[in-house]
């Protein structure tokens, strides 16, 4: 079944590309650590240099002397980390609230339904920096933050797909043989409703990236790390005379996202079902 | 006899990633004014596709390769779109499986059956509503002036299946495509619908191309039938000779194992083996071969060709095709039967 | 051909007779039993004050159209859900007040098939774990034994043993419902409710999967409710047959009784729409009855006999008054006012 998939998946344009993309930030996430390993945050060469001035520093330096080139991988690496690790988060929470209330039904789904339906009905964006600012600015609390709120659609999608699957009738058949609530729910549905979670994950990356780098946009970021927004951050001053501080961050920002919005679209040709059969 | 439609070689095929899939080839047959014609066959057989052809409702990946197909002696395949959404639901109407998903949800059957009339006849809209609920009285529903204000999920199965046919037969078409009409509604609704019908086409002297899986419902409704299997017309016949001496031994099976009534209870049903094959590309020779206990060397190298057959004593005049190089002696299942169609 | 029909009959219900005399309880009974579901429109009666007895090694078949609650019943001797009131004895146990351990016993010895091929098997999962599946569950033999099993299931229902790797799309509909057959079979079961398990497959398809049930039953001596919208495969397949409308059992019989001589108004109907290429064998000169009307709504059933709004002999005293299943001879039981005398 998988390996269908991954041939739909080789076949679709948009998804390779995506693909491509993704791995080309992984390898400037890996590999830049071996060739720039210096600290981000330490005065490097002159301040603003544009990038070509000094071949020591590549993409050019901050206001303060700071090499782009070094905090751009380490961007990287922060926007990667913050970006899968909170991904997982929220369809980890989403598919636990997703599942126990389709399953269920009844009082469980309602209760878990109105939590839900809580936290959308608070901003997330908002709601991320309260959370952010209340507990200290750290990747580990932006992750948390950031998973916390984003949630409740991958819930929203995992209970439909279990009201609709835990009446077809293999699941029945399940139940017949005596299968016990917690294997029929892993056996036999999730397998089932992953498809459009893996989906909305590949999405929620993308989402999860542009809301880390919008915190550290506004000094939320961890201050031990730095990251693509900080970059923008603290070039937002000069950016009519050095555009390329925001610039090079931006445009990295862009390319990722872009990357995963595509392969989440490419995927979610390959495991849509109805198109298999053309 | 004149000919209403007379389909003539049709080809369709669908163009998949793996490959062409021939889903209809070399279909003939012809149906005369008030006439009905049953397409019979099973899943995959072709029969839907064909009727979608007549219409040229067939979109992408698929396309009608071939043929011809005449109505009242126009080539429906030789006409630009305009033309042809002229004789849709105007001079050629169809009726489908599922009439839930052939109607819009949100809209009252009188507007849908009042948007049907005038798109093809220049009425009012007060005349139109009026037409329309004379014609749910025709269909036998009762209380059509209420009912016609209902939406499409507030009918039951058997009432909804009657208000399509109104919306169907609203411009009077000379033919009428009913694919699987009442395959599903139950037992008792399926009678009552076949009965209707009968009335109308009796009254109307339309044609109808009845396309179904039942062979119970052919023998009641139709006047002739052409068998099909694997995209192809095997056996085409009047109902009275197709069902006491079928020739193609697919006939032959298919009759056998829908006689269960005429069993022991309890003992074997008589079986073809295996199941039909894939369309995507075919075998060379007969599609049935493998699952055929009268099979010839030249059955794996040939299609037999659908080629007119003999006149038995106790057939006389009737016409007969069958596609076999070794059929069943003409009378080797005698079968009691009473085609109430004829 | 008479004599093999009254031979196959007297055979099935010695056996029946034997059990009876002996004691032992049937293998299924069903006391009184209603379900009723309460939507937003108001409460559905699914089903109202059912009786049936199925013994070992008996077929009893269930027929009537859709909204007869026949499906209703199959799930609620699966016990997919609970009785609103009345009775399951399995076994002569009442199935509602098993503990675990029983309610799991009583799984292995109570299997279903479902009717759609295309969606009881589970899409993600390899025929060989699908097969295994039930095995694992019931902690069957290691890992060794329950191979082996999966290997004669799929030879028992006519699949190779290739199939074990492969995923359910690679199969036409026919070898999923074999598959869904083995699975059934896989635990050895006493019985099997065969809810509409050929109505969603061809005609020439549907011979071959009825031939594997009887064989299975030949072997096995497994007893089945055969639940179905067509008489004619019903009567087939089945020692006796209980004919369903709107929730209610109206006409109980052996077989060929109900076959030969139907007492209840609409058990004739429903005879007489069967659309059949021999009609004359099967309804000999009657008339054929075309019922008029729809099947009325099971929020609000009619007062009476149930069958009273389509009944073409209906009278004022059917209006008025519920008829109750009477004994019109051996075991032949109808519920109408005018059947009997």
């Amino acid at each position: 079944m998988y390996r269908i998939i991954l041939e739909h998946i080789l076949q679709n344009r948009a998804a390779i590309a995506g693909l491509l993309l993704l791995v080309a930030v992984i390898l400037i996430a890996v590999l830049g650590s071996f060739y720039l390993p210096g600290d981000p945050w330490e005065m490097a060469n002159a301040p603003m240099l544009w990038p070509g001035d000094d071949p020591d520093s590549p993409l050019g330096t901050d206001i303060m002397g700071r090499d782009i080139a070094t905090g751009m991988v380490s961007g990287a690496k922060v926007s990667l980390l913050v970006g899968f690790a909170s991904a997982f988060i929220s369809a980890l929470v989403g598919i636990t609230f997703g599942a126990l209330g389709g399953f269920y039904r009844g009082w469980v789904d309602a209760f878990l339904m109105r939590i839900t339906e809580l936290f959308q009905t608070v901003p997330q964006f908002v709601l991320a920096v309260v959370l952010v600012a209340v507990f200290k600015p750290s990747v580990v609390t932006a992750v948390f933050a950031i998973g916390i709120v984003s949630w409740p659609p991958t819930a929203r999608l995992v209970r439909s797909a279990f009201l609709v699957l835990r009446e077809r009738e293999f699941v029945l058949a399940a139940r017949t043989l005596g299968m016990s609530d917690p294997r029929l729910i892993l056996t036999q549905l999730l397998p089932n409703a992953l498809p459009p979670v893996i989906v909305i994950s590949a999405l929620n990356i993308a989402t999860a990236i542009l809301t880390e780098a919008s915190l550290s946009f506004l000094g939320l970021g961890d201050p031990n790390v730095m990251s693509w927004g900080t970059i923008i951050g603290n070039g937002r001053e000069q950016v009519v005379d050095a555009w390329y501080i925001c610039g090079i961050p931006g445009i990295a920002i862009l390319v990722v996202v872009l990357a995963f919005n595509l392969l989440g679209e490419g995927l979610n040709d390959a495991l849509n079902p109805q198109l298999h059969k053309r | 006899m004149s000919e209403l439609l007379s389909v003539h070689k049709l080809a369709t095929c669908f163009h998949s990633r793996r490959g062409i899939i021939r889903a209809v080839d070399e279909v003939s047959f012809s149906i005369a004014a008030g006439e009905t014609l049953a397409l019979v066959g099973e899943s995959g057989s072709g029969k839907s596709v064909t009727a979608a052809s007549i219409l040229r409702l067939i979109s992408a990946p698929g396309r009608i390769e071939g043929g011809e197909i005449l109505f009242q002696g126009q080539d429906l395949l030789k006409l630009g779109t305009a033309a042809i959404r002229q004789i849709r639901g105007n001079r050629i109407a169809m009726i489908f499986q599922e009439p839930l998903s052939a109607f819009n949800p949100v809209q009252s059957i009188g507007t849908q059956i009042v948007e049907a009339i005038r798109l093809h006849r220049k009425v009012s809209r007060k005349q139109a509503f009026e037409q329309a609920v004379t014609l749910l009285e025709r269909m036998g529903i009762p209380s059509p002036a209420q009912r016609v204000h209902e939406f499409p999920h507030r009918l039951s199965g058997g009432m909804r299946q009657r208000a399509m046919i109104a919306m169907a037969l609203s411009c009077e078409p000379d033919l009428l495509i009913a694919d699987e009409p009442t395959t599903a509604l139950d037992v008792t609704t399926q009678a009552q619908i076949l009965e209707l019908l009968k009335e109308l086409q009796a009254a109307n002297g339309m044609g109808m191309l009845l396309i179904t899986h039942d062979l119970g419902m052919v023998a009641e409704t139709a006047h002739r039938a052409a068998v099909m299997y694997a995209g192809r017309v095997v056996e085409e016949g009047s109902i009275d000779r197709l069902f006491t001496a079928a020739r193609h031994p697919y006939t032959a099976g298919l009759l056998a194992s829908v006689n269960i009534e005429a069993l022991a209870p309890g003992t074997k049903l008589p079986e073809i083996p295996g199941s039909a094959p894939s369309l995507l590309n075919p075998v060379q020779g007969c599609a049935f071969a493998e699952r055929c206990n009268a099979r010839h060397a030249l059955c794996d190298k040939q299609t037999p060709p659908l080629a007119t057959d003999t006149e038995p004593e106790s057939f006389p005049g009737s016409r007969h095709r069958v596609a076999c190089f070794l059929p069943a002696r003409p009378d080797a299942i005698p079968l009691p039967v009473e085609s109430e169609a004829a | 051909m008479n004599a093999i029909i009254e031979n196959h009959l007297t055979t099935n219900v010695g056996a029946i007779h034997q059990n009876a005399t002996q004691n032992v309880p049937p293998l299924l009974e069903l006391k009184r039993l209603s379900k009723i579901f309460t939507t937003d429109a108001g409460q559905v009666h699914a089903l109202s004050s059912v009786d049936l007895v199925l013994q070992r090694g008996e077929t009893l078949g269930l027929v009537g159209e859709s909204g007869c609650g026949k499906s209703t019943l199959a799930r609620l001797i699966m016990a997919l859900y609970p009785p609103s009131a009345g009775e399951i004895l399995f076994d002569g146990k009442n199935i509602a007040q098993s503990d675990k351990a029983e309610r799991l016993a009583r799984h292995a010895r109570l299997q279903m098939v479902f009717q759609d091929p295309f969606s009881s098997l589970n899409p993600r999962q390899s025929i060989g774990r699908t097969l295994e599946e039930p095995l694992i569950v019931h902690r069957r033999g290691d890992k060794v034994a329950r191979k082996a099993r999966v290997s004669w299931l799929l030879e028992r229902v006519g699949l190779h043993l290739e199939s074990a790797w492969r995923y359910p799309h690679e199969f036409s509909g026919g070898q999923r419902q074999r598959i869904g057959i083995a699975r059934a079979l896989a635990l050895r079961p006493d019985l099997i409710v065969c809810d509409e398990a050929v109505s969603a497959l061809d005609v020439s398809i549907r011979a071959q999967i009825l031939n594997l049930l009887l064989d299975l039953r030949a072997a096995y001596g497994v007893a089945y409710l055969f639940i179905s919208h067509d008489l004619a495969v019903v009567r087939h397949m089945s020692d006796r047959i209980a004919v369903m409308y709107l929730g209610k059992v109206v006409e109980q019989a052996p077989s060929e009784n109900i076959w030969r001589a139907p007492l209840h108004p609409y058990t004739q109907a429903l005879m007489s729409a069967i659309p059949s290429p021999h009609r004359k064998s099967i309804l000999g000169n009657k008339k054929r009855i075309i019922l008029q009307g729809d099947l009325p709504s099971p929020l609000n059933p009619p007062s009476g006999c149930r069958f009273q709004t389509r009944c073409p002999y209906a009278e004022a005293r059917c209006r008025a008054e519920e008829p109750l299943l009477q004994a019109a001879d051996k075991g032949h039981t109808v519920a109408c006012h005018f059947a009997i005398g």
